[in-house]
Order: C-alpha cells, then structure tokens, then sequence
C-alpha cells in the first residue's frame, strides 16, 4: 500500500485540481460540464504539439510535426489557449443559451455533445496512439516516505502551489468575492454592481486554465491519450461530490481523496488481480457519498433538492 | 377525541441552531377557517411544511383525526385527507388543466401500472366519472374554458387558481393554502377569497398562512399569530387585532 | 394539422434517406439498407426505453448501456454458451425464451437499483450515478472473468436463437449476400418494437402514463395531491431497464459475440442521440429517428474513407462520433422537439 501512496498523491493533486475548475464553474454558472474532460485533454495535446520533436510525424492524420519548443514554455502556452478556448466557449455557445434561457438539463445534454464531439476531433488529430512529452526518463527516488521521480515530485508541487494560489484568489480578492457572490445569487449580484455576465466568463477562462493545467499535469505523470479526459472525469465528479458540490474547498480535499483513495485500493487484499477495477471503487464510494450525504463533506443542506 | 380535527404538541425544527418553528401547543377546530399570519420569517411555511410531511419535525408530535401523523411522508397524509397548496405555485406545466386535475382527482388504484395496462371496464367508468367532477371542480373555479390549455399558459392567477382546484377534487377534510393571494391581481384576489369562504361553508376546515390582513380579518373564523416560530397570539380577528403583542411583533417589522 | 404536418415532414425525410442509401451505393445497398436496418432496430428500441425514463418521466438517465448490458449478460450466461480465452462450451443451459425472460427482468431490477439514489436527487445529480454506475457495471463484468469471459467475452450462444429462424428469411435473402442470421435478429428487432410500441401507446394514454408525467412536471406537487412519486419514478426506471435489456440480448446475437467493449458510454450517447432526434416524449420518435441516425451514420463511414485517407480504422469509427456529438449539440440548440417532440411539452427548462 505504501508503494501506491506515491502514485495516489499525484493523482490526488491532479483529480483535486480539475475538481475545483469543475466545481467553480459549477458554482457559478450551474452547469455540469461533462466537456470538462476534453478541456483537461486540450492542456495535454497542446503541449504535446508545441513541445513534442519536430521529426515525430504524429498529428493530424501522421501528416504534421510538433513544433519543438521549449517544454515549460510550452504548457504555459497551452494553458493560456485552454483558458481563451473556455473563454471561447461561453461566448460562443454557453452565453447564448443563458439569454434564451435553455434549461439546465438541456445545457448538460449540450455538454455532452460537446464533449463527444470535440473527443473526436483530437482522435483525428492527436491520433489514438498513446504519446509521451519529450522529457528524458528519470529514475525514482525517495522522498519522505514515498517514492516518485524528481520531475513528478515537482509536479506535486506546482500542484499544491496553484491550489494554495487558488484557494487565496477565491477567498480574498475582489473577483474571487464576486464570484462567489453569482454563485449565491446572480440577481443579488446584479443589483449590487457586479457584472455577473463577465464574472461567468472569467470564471470559464479560470476554470477551463485550471483544467488544461490538470490535464498537462497527468500527462507528464503518464501519458497523452485523445481520451484522457473522458477516462478521468468521472473520477473528478466523484471528487467534487464527495467533497460537495458547488463548494472550491470541498472539491479540493474531496478529489484529493478520491485520487490517493483510487490508487490505494490496488493494495487492497480483494483487489488483487483487479486492478483495472479500481475506478469501480471510487464510483462506487461516490453513489454511496449521494445516497447517504448528498451534500457531501463540506457542502451545506440545501444544495440538492 | 374533542372537535380538535389537528392537534400540534411541541413541535420543533431548526435549522443551522435558528429556530425556525417551537410550537407548544397548537390546536385546529373542524369546519373552522384558521389564518395563520406573522412578520417573514416567522416560520409559517416550515410550519406547513411540517404538519404535511414535506419537512421531518426535530421532536414534538402532529395528530390528525386523533391519528398521529408526525414525520410520515406527505403522500400518506394528503391521503388521510389535508391537502395542500404551495407559496410558490406548482401545478404540472406541460400537461393540460385537465390533465391536471385528472391526474389529482384519481385514485392510487386507477393510477396503477397493472390495471393501466389492462383498462378494464372499472377502469374507463372511473375515468368518466372522474372527467365529469374535473368538469364540475373547473367550473365551478371558472377555469372550464381553460381545459385544454396547457397550464403553463396561465397566468399567476390562473394558476393559483388550478392549484385550487387540484387541491379539491377529492374533497378534502382539511385544505392548507399557503399564500393563496399571493402575486394575484386585486380582482381574482376577490374571487378567490370568496372561493375559500364558499369552500369553508361547505365544510373543509381551512388553514391558511397569507400576508394580506385585510383579507385575513375578512374571512378568518380564528387567526393564529406566530413570530421568530413562536405561537404569540391566537382568537377572532377582533382579539387579534387589539392584541398589543401582535401589534408589536407583527405591525411593528411590517412597518420597517 | 400540426403533428400530421411534421409526421408527413418526417416520414418523407426517412423514405428520403432509405433513398440516399440507394443513390450513394451502386453496389451492395440493398445489404447496407439491411445491415442498417437491423441496427436501427436494435438501437430504435433501445431509445425507445430511454424514452420512458426521460421523454415520461424526466428522469435523466445516462446509464442506459448498462441495462442493456445486464439483459444481455443475464441472458446470454444462461443459455449454451463459450466465455473467456479458454471458450469452453457449455451445453448446459436453459431455453432461450426463459432466459430472456430472467434476463429482462433482471434489467429491470438492476433499473429499480439505479433508481434507489433518484429518490433523493435532482436531476443533475442522477445523470451523474447513473453513468457512474454504469461504469462500475462495465468495469465489474470485464473483471469477473471467470464468469464473464471479462476482455475476451462471449462466443458461440447464437444457435439458442438462429435454431429457431424461419426458413422464409434464408430463401428471401439467396440474392442478397445479407446474412440471414443478422436479417432474423433484425426481423425480430422491428417485431418488438411494434409490440413495445402498443404496450407502451395503451400506457401512455393510461392514468398510469398521465400520473409519470406529472412527477416530471412537479415531484412536490405529486406527493401533495396524496401519490407516491418514488414508487412511480421507480417504476418507469424498471419499464425503461427492462426495454433497454431486451435491446441489449438483439444486439449481442446481432453481433454473435459479447464483448464488454459493447457496452461502454458512447452506446448510451447513441441512444440518447437517437432519441432527441426522433422527439422527446413522442412515441413513434425513435423509430424514425433512429432510422435516420443509421443512415447518416453508415454513410459518414463512407465519406470519413474518402477524406481522411490514411487515417485508420479508429479514426473513420471516430468520424461518426463527432458527427454524434454534432448532432447531440444541435439538435439540443435548434430543435430540441426533434422530428416529432411535441413543442408545448418541451423539456426544456427542467430545473
């Protein structure tokens, strides 16, 4: 078990990270965005593109080339494309829907065709081969009293960096209180002078940077699939539900959970030779958390019903 | 068991460590019309809530017909025959007024999945004659030319309107109507208040929680005064209305 | 006028694509119409169990690949089969009307399982167990190996129902390289449709059908005027699942094997899909509208060959899905009635 305590830390800080994007954006703008996948895979495959070798014909249909750029450079870069592509989102599509008042159920089946369809313009693009960042092999070491690479241990880092930085921009800056003021009420915070329409649209550039980030993180720890994100969402839900939905701390602590949760329960005595059903038992802990404590952890009561 | 038709001991619900309701002792009397009034906040829609089953209660207990009904889910207690209204009006939007008091006037046994799908004689009888009281309940309401619209079509009136007929189909013995006049224009308003007093002479015992005093001492038999979830006051609308406490507790907060 | 004019818009647009089929293939079209055809029933009936949970009930359900899943495993273990890489066959089995049967059922109760957490939950929150739990289905069948064949499924289970095919469709099909194993399945994909559709119009028009829709009008409203919402959204789960599972047992002897990969997501978008187009709510819908879905997806293969030319098997299969996905975005936008949704009874703004 103290062998998978290393793999399930960085899943943690991977799963808490996209959870709170999905739960800020949840928050407020009410949509449960199932394309919040595809925007985790966006960071990855962008990254890839900017910074994987120039003689790797591996995009598009093998006919173009990565553009060879420096790495960090790179994802910086895509996460600043993921952000405006969020931006583009709301503006283009989500914006729209909000004025002609289209329900929220309608707008979650939007996000799934969304999702559905942008998944496949990355098969077609990124290919459905699994790709790997251009960063040289290391070996793993020990820290404290688990074992990972440098440059994962790294990653552990930036990661719990953003979210202190995050949890600070949302607790004491002007934009973080007026987010949270269009979460509680969009009229309320209307009549008090915040422009709630601009509030959703950075929270769509916050969330969709924060997503990217996620996305370029798991992609160093493992891999670029076209369908990375799909593979990962439901864990991010069942991060933010277990934590409660709607609430930034929660998603925090509760995808932190659920990733050390996924990735310890390899060790477990009845999951041997199962690994592959390891996803089950964080879906399965999710239901339950919704059965009996809808509200989560850190949520309040009323939320659900 | 007296003429006391609702009986509430020690009811109590918080929320968060607020009060929101602490009933000592409450009693309602059949065939009476009851108002219960109170500054916002006051606790009168958790109270409703509680007394039908919407919200479980944190101790205290509710009997009705001498049957103690606490913390029972609504559905079985609209069945014993208290039916309610809400402050935010629900009726079913996309389906016709008709459907909608087809819908509330049948029976859980006509509802069902194995008799629906065999449509028995039995069956297709009961819907007629229950077609006929729809008809009889909508005009009595004046919503007949309505029928066959969908009740998202109505206005918030109309609306309060159909939930007021959706509550009477099956002739309860106790109507709970929470904000009846809300939102409602001063000419329905009229109507519908001389509704609920046609419906009181008919027999239904009346409870209701409405801001409109005006209408509240018109109408009531008895009114019920309740502040931060406390009982303050209760008597005729006369008692009421010389009764400092409520002019206190009551006038004061509305004239802020 | 209004439903006459959009049944005759949609019936012309189905003929119009059963046309394209003909027109776009010189050769072998007739076996594509067939092979299409056959699909579209399987899925047809499929959305049409998805449309008694959303389209009645509004319940939303995003597992529905896994009561498909379930009437199909349930079924296809208890009749003679071979599963896993072994793929020993087992004579030992029972008849396959009694197994579908059970395996129906079980479908349904599995349908009551998911619904158990819809007591509590809005409809957000619903989408999000039902998919989940129908991952944890997938994920649980492909790990019991021993029981399941787990990756490397179930094969050999065919005869059960091909022992039973009439000799008229093998005669019928001489001239049309049309496998006539695939051609009963289909026949008896469209025959079960019709009959679901009857079962289903006679509960539609009933108290029973009347009393689904008001718990997705108002749930609150619902228990105030004395009826069990739970009891009822539970019960349309279990009609919903139980349609689903008999789709799920078509489509495995369509295939002539079982595969977990069968029942991933991306079938129950399909579904969904399917029913959007046809008309949320509309009982005739998914038929037509799963007609027309096959036809553009059948032919979007064709294209996807013709554009991306070195992109490989995945890739072309990948093509349909963004088309999906398209199409599910759309539809939802601009016409979220579908071919034959009622306007007035628009899903639109659920909360």
């Amino acid at each position: 078990m103290i062998d998978q305590l290393g793999n399930g830390l960085l899943l943690g800080v991977i799963i808490s990270v996209a959870a709170v994007a999905l739960s800020l954006l949840y928050g407020v703008t009410r949509i449960v965005n199932f394309a919040h996948g595809e925007i985790i895979a966006l960071g990855a495959i962008l990254t890839l593109f900017f910074s994987g070798s120039v003689d790797s014909r591996v995009l598009f249909l093998d006919r173009f080339s990565p553009l060879g750029m420096n790495f960090v450079i790179s994802a910086v870069f895509a996460v600043i494309l993921c952000g405006i592509f969020g931006g583009l989102l709301e503006l283009m599509l989500f914006r729209p829907l909000r004025r002609n008042s289209v329900g929220n159920i309608a707008v979650l089946v939007v996000t799934i065709g969304l999702s559905i369809f942008v998944r496949h313009i990355y098969l077609l693009f990124a290919t459905g081969k699994v790709q790997n960042f251009p960063l040289e092999l290391q070996r793993r070491e020990t820290y404290l009293f688990f074992d990972m690479t440098p440059r994962n241990f790294k990653v552990l880092i930036v990661a719990v960096v953003v979210m202190i930085t995050v949890g600070l921009i949302l607790s004491y800056t002007k934009l973080g209180k007026a987010m949270r003021a269009v979460r509680d009420s969009e009229e309320l915070a209307n009549i008090s002078g915040v422009n709630s329409d601009y509030i959703i649209f950075i929270t769509w550039v916050f969330s969709s940077m924060l997503a990217g980030l996620a996305g370029i993180f798991q992609a160093i720890i493992n891999d670029v699939r076209w369908n990375m994100g799909f593979l990962i969402l439901l864990l991010i839900f069942a991060g933010t539900v277990l934590g409660g939905i709607g609430t930034s701390f929660g998603a925090m602590v509760g995808g932190f959970l659920i990733g050390v949760l996924v990735q310890i329960s390899v060790g477990l005595p009845f999951m041997e030779g199962h690994v592959e059903a390891k996803n089950a038992v964080a879906l399965a802990i999710m239901i339950l958390i919704l059965l009996f404590r809808p509200q989560g952890i850190f949520g309040k009561k009323e939320r659900i019903s | 068991m007296s003429n006391n038709l609702l009986e509430v001991k020690n009811l109590s619900k918080s929320f968060g460590g607020l009060k929101a309701v602490s009933i000592d002792l409450l009693t309602f009397q059949k065939n009476q019309l009851t108002s219960i009034i109170g500054p916002n906040g006051a606790g009168k829609t958790t109270f409703f809530d509680l007394i039908s089953g919407f919200q479980n209660s944190d101790s205290g207990e509710i009997f009705f017909n001498g049957k103690e009904i606490t913390n029972i889910q609504p559905h079985k207690i609209a069945r014993f025959g208290m039916v309610r209204t809400f402050q935010l009006t629900k009726v079913f939007d996309r389906m016709t007024v008709l459907e909608n008091l087809l819908f509330s006037g049948s029976s859980v046994k006509n509802d069902s999945f194995l008799k629906s799908f065999l449509n028995p004689p039995t069956q297709r009888n009961y819907e007629k004659e229950l077609q006929n009281r729809a008809y009889k309940v909508m005009e009595e309401l004046n919503i007949k030319h309505m029928a066959n619209s969908y009740a998202r079509e109505l206005s918030g009136g109309q609306k309060k309107l159909l939930e007021l007929a959706r509550s009477i189909i099956n002739n309860p013995d106790v109507l709970l109507l929470d904000e009846p006049l809300a939102g409602v224009n001063p000419k329905l308003a009229e109507e519908i208040l001389s509704l609920i007093l046609k419906l009181s002479q008919q027999g239904i015992t009346i409870i209701m929680v409405e801001h409109n005093i005006e209408a509240v001492m018109k109408i009531s038999d008895r009114i019920v005064v309740l502040a931060e979830g406390s009982l303050i006051a209760e008597g005729n609308p006369s008692e009421i209305r010389s009764n400092k406490k409520v002019i206190e507790a009551y006038l004061g907060s509305e004239n802020e | 006028m209004n439903i006459n004019y959009k049944f005759i818009t949609t019936l012309v647009l189905t003929v119009f694509s059963i046309y394209l089929v003909f027109a776009l293939n010189t050769e072998g079209s007739e076996r594509i119409l067939l092979n299409l055809l056959t699909f579209a029933g399987i899925y047809g009936l499929s959305a049409i169990g998805l449309n008694v949970h959303f389209g009645w009930t509004g319940l939303l359900n995003f597992g529905h690949a896994s009561f498909m899943g379930v009437g199909a495993y349930v079924t296809i273990l208890l009749i003679p089969h071979a599963a896993g890489r072994e793929g020993e066959f087992s004579t030992n089995g029972l008849p396959l009307i009694i197994a579908l049967i059970v395996g129906v059922i079980a479908a349904a109760l599995f349908g009551l399982l998911l619904g158990l957490p819809a007591i509590r939950l809005r409809g957000d929150y619903l989408a999000i167990v039902t998919i989940a739990a129908a991952e944890i289905f997938r994920l649980l069948v492909r790990d019991l190996e021993s029981i399941t064949g787990g990756v490397y499924g179930i094969i050999s289970f065919s005869d059960s129902l091909q022992n039973y095919r009439p000799d008229f469709i093998d005669n019928l099909l001489t001239n049309f390289e049309f496998s006539p194993a695939q051609a009963w399945v289909g026949t008896l994909a469209w025959i079960l449709i019709f009959v679901v559709l009857l079962l289903l119009k006679r509960l539609n028009n009933s108290p029973w059908g009347r009393a689904l829709r008001a718990v997705r009008e108002d749930e609150d409203a619902v228990r105030a005027m004395g009826k069990n919402a739970v009891w009822l959204k539970l019960q349309s789960f279990m009609l919903g699942a139980g349609i689903a599972g008999l789709s799920g047992v078509l489509l495995a002897f369509n295939y002539g094997s079982l595969q977990t990969t069968t029942f991933v997501p991306l079938l129950t978008f399909y579904v969904w899909a399917i029913m959007i187009l046809g008309g949320v709510g509309s009982l005739m819908g998914p038929v037509f509208g799963s007609i027309i879905f096959w036809v553009i997806i059948s032919e979007t293969d064709r294209f996807a060959v013709l554009l991306f030319e070195n992109a490989n098997g995945q890739q072309i299969a990948g093509v349909r899905f963004v088309l999906v996905g398209l199409l599910i975005m759309f539809l939802m936008i601009f016409r979220p009635s579908g071919l034959l949704g009622k306007k007035e009874e628009l899903l639109l703004n659920v909360k």
